[in-house]
Order: structure tokens, then sequence, then C-alpha cells
């Protein structure tokens, strides 16, 4: 009778063991897999937050990880391009009075190119160039 | 013991003496008792087999939950520790790519932009602590407060026309640090900094901070200077006056 319930007892424990083990395994696979700028979408909720509240400088310095390379998902894409945009607007004029001239000129081409190809946000890119010019009256 | 007839040396189990063939009747008592050993040799030997077949499925359970702890375990410190493994992988990845990315970092380094260094080096985990990479140690250690003056000045001065600002006294304590915090690291790596290879950006960057101070927060050369050598307290009302009376 003892023998029956140690049994039993152990099977429910290894089932449970069972299930515990294929969610850790499942939680470090996806864990490996995880790409942290890729994909994660704290900083993408607080860009989509901050552009909503018209912080483009904070947009700016959290779209950093896109100018060393990183690999933004398609879906976060915008939010970083914008933070961009504002990012290069401020430093635009850093290289401008430091006369880093093709670092400058490479600045401008790259503001366009990000105007040009999310026509959708002209808006945003107008209150961004009015936030440097702001800034740079204080 | 020895053969009464022959003094041939027998086994306590023969029944004749292999040397003289005499019948051993005083080795009767020892066959009779292997008998009886034997037998119950056999007897152990099948309860113990009813033992262990009676046990077997309790002992394949506990093997397995011992597996599975094993597993368990495993896969917990995986988990746990995936991001230091991927980490490490993207160190050695950029140790295995130091070429190329040699090649990147000085290309941002000659545009003058640390900031896209910094962000470069950040997302391919160089490290610079350690070889090959660890001649840009001291460039990094001021990048880190030439990015941080950067988004914290960017944060704090670049508002949309219908902008909600939620703590600007925050904002003037954040320039505040990062402003001191530049110059401290320039001033306290000065050595260190006159032996760098990377020197000339390191001057550069120190160059821009100034111009960002003085584009964005109005300390030209002299009111910097100022700025600088003032007391805590009036570094912080300055940048009041300059981020809060908009």
């Amino acid at each position: 009778m003892i023998k029956k319930i140690i049994l039993i007892v152990s099977i429910i424990v290894n089932v449970l063991l069972g299930i515990a083990l294929l969610l850790n395994t499942v939680g470090a696979i996806q864990e490996l897999k995880f790409q942290y700028v890729e994909e994660e979408t704290i900083t993408p909720d607080s860009m989509r937050k901050y552009l909503e509240w018209e912080n483009y400088g904070v947009v700016a310095s959290q779209s950093h990880p896109i100018r060393g390379g990183a690999e933004i998902k398609e879906e976060y894409m915008d939010y970083y391009k914008l933070g961009e945009y504002a990012d290069l607007l401020f430093l635009k004029e850093v290289f401008d009075k430091a006369g880093n001239e093709s670092t400058l000129a490479d600045c401008n081409n790259r503001l366009a190119e990000i105007r040009e190809s999310m026509p959708e946000y002209a808006v945003i890119f107008d209150k961004m160039d009015i936030s440097k010019e702001n800034a740079i009256k204080r | 013991m020895k053969c009464y007839s022959c003094g041939g040396e027998v086994n306590l189990t023969d029944k004749v003496c292999p040397f003289c063939g005499r019948p051993l009747t005083e080795t009767t008592g020892y066959r009779a008792d292997e008998a009886k050993y034997a037998n119950r040799s056999e007897k152990t030997k099948s309860k113990v087999g009813g033992i262990i077949s009676d046990n077997i499925p309790i002992v394949i359970s506990v093997a397995i939950m011992i597996v599975l702890i094993i597993a368990l375990s495993i896969a917990s410190y995986v988990k746990n520790n995936a991001y230091t493994f991927k980490g490490d992988a993207k160190r050695k990845e950029a140790v295995n790519m130091y070429d190329s990315y040699s090649a990147e970092i000085q290309s941002y380094l000659d545009a003058g932009d640390y900031t896209g260094f910094a962000a470069f080096k950040e997302y391919h985990n160089i490290a610079e602590w350690e070889e090959p990479y660890d001649d840009l140690n001291t460039l990094w250690m001021i990048a880190e407060e030439y990015v941080s003056l950067v988004s914290t000045v960017e944060a704090s001065t670049m508002f949309g026309p219908e902008a909600e600002i939620y703590r600007p006294e925050q904002d003037v304590d954040d320039c505040y640090f990062a402003i001191n915090d530049f110059y401290r690291e320039f001033e306290y790596d000065l050595e260190d900094i006159e032996e760098d290879p990377y020197k000339e950006y390191i001057y550069d960057m120190k160059d821009k901070a100034g111009i960002i101070l003085e584009v964005y927060l109005g300390l030209d050369e002299k009111r910097l200077e100022e700025y600088l050598a003032s007391s805590d307290a009036k570094k912080k009302a300055y940048l009041e006056e300059v981020l809060l009376n908009d």
C-alpha cells in the first residue's frame, strides 16, 4: 500500500516536474532568441508616449541604437526613425559649428531621406524642426 | 582436507578421492550443507528478485525524477543567464570581427559622431576593457559621459510647440549632473588622455560638448568657464533660468 502511494506521488511529482521543465525550456529558448533592441517593447512604448507629449529630445535620445547599426523590428521602425530625425537635428548644429562639413552633409542627406520616406509624419517633422529652433533660442 | 586412505588433498564436497578412488564418507555432512545452502541461496535470490521487481516502478520513477530535476535546473540556469550567454557570444563575435568593427569605429570617430560610435560599440557589445579593443578604454569612458550629456541636453531642450513637460525641475538636475559628470570625468582621466592614441578625438569630444552647451544652454566659452568655477547653487540657478523660464 505504502509502495503504491509512493509510486503515485512520485508519478505526480514527475508530471509536475515535466510541465515545469517544458515551460522552462520554452522560456529559455525564447530568452536565447530574444534580441533586446529588436524586440523589447518598453522603448517603443516610451517613444510613442513622448511623441504624444512632444518631448522630442527624449525620443531622440532613446533612438540612439539605430545610429549604431541596431536592427529594429519593422513595427517599431517609425518611432526609431522619428527619434533619429530629432537626434540628427540636434547634432546637426554641433557638426555645423564644429566644422565637420562632410558629417554635416551626411546629416542633412539623412534628414531629407527620413522625411521623404515618411511623408505621413510631416506634421511631426515640422514640430521637431520648431522644437530645435526653440531649443537654440534659449 | 586429506584422504584418510592415500593422504591426497580432497575438497570438502568431493564424493570420492580423486587420487585413490575411496568413497569419502567424512564429507557427507559438508555436501548436505552445500545442498541446504544452495537451496537457501535460491530462495534468497528469488525473494530479492521479487522485492526488486516489486520496486522497479518506484526505482524508475525516482530515476526519472532525478533526471527531470537535473534537466529543470539546467533549463532554469540557461533561462536566467540567457542575457549573459548572448552578451558573451556577441563579445566573442566582436573580437572575431575586429578588423571590420575597428574600421567602422574609425569612420564614426573621423566623422566626429561620438554618439554613433557609442551606439555602435554598445550594440555590438565591444569590450573596451579587454584585448583587442582595450585601446578604446579611455575614449569610451569620456564617450559614455558625452552621450549622457547629449541625451540629457536634447531631452531637456527639444520640446514641440504644444509639449507637455511634466518634470522640468528634473531636467535642471539632469543637466547639472550630466555637465558635472562630463567635465569631472575629463579632469579625472586627464593623464590617461594625454597618452591615449585617441587623444585628438577625446579633445574633439570636449569641444563638441562645449558647442552643445553653448548652442542649447547659452554657455559660451567664457560663461562655461564661469559656470564650471561657480558653486553648485549658482550652477543650478543658471540652469533653472535657462530651462524653466521659457
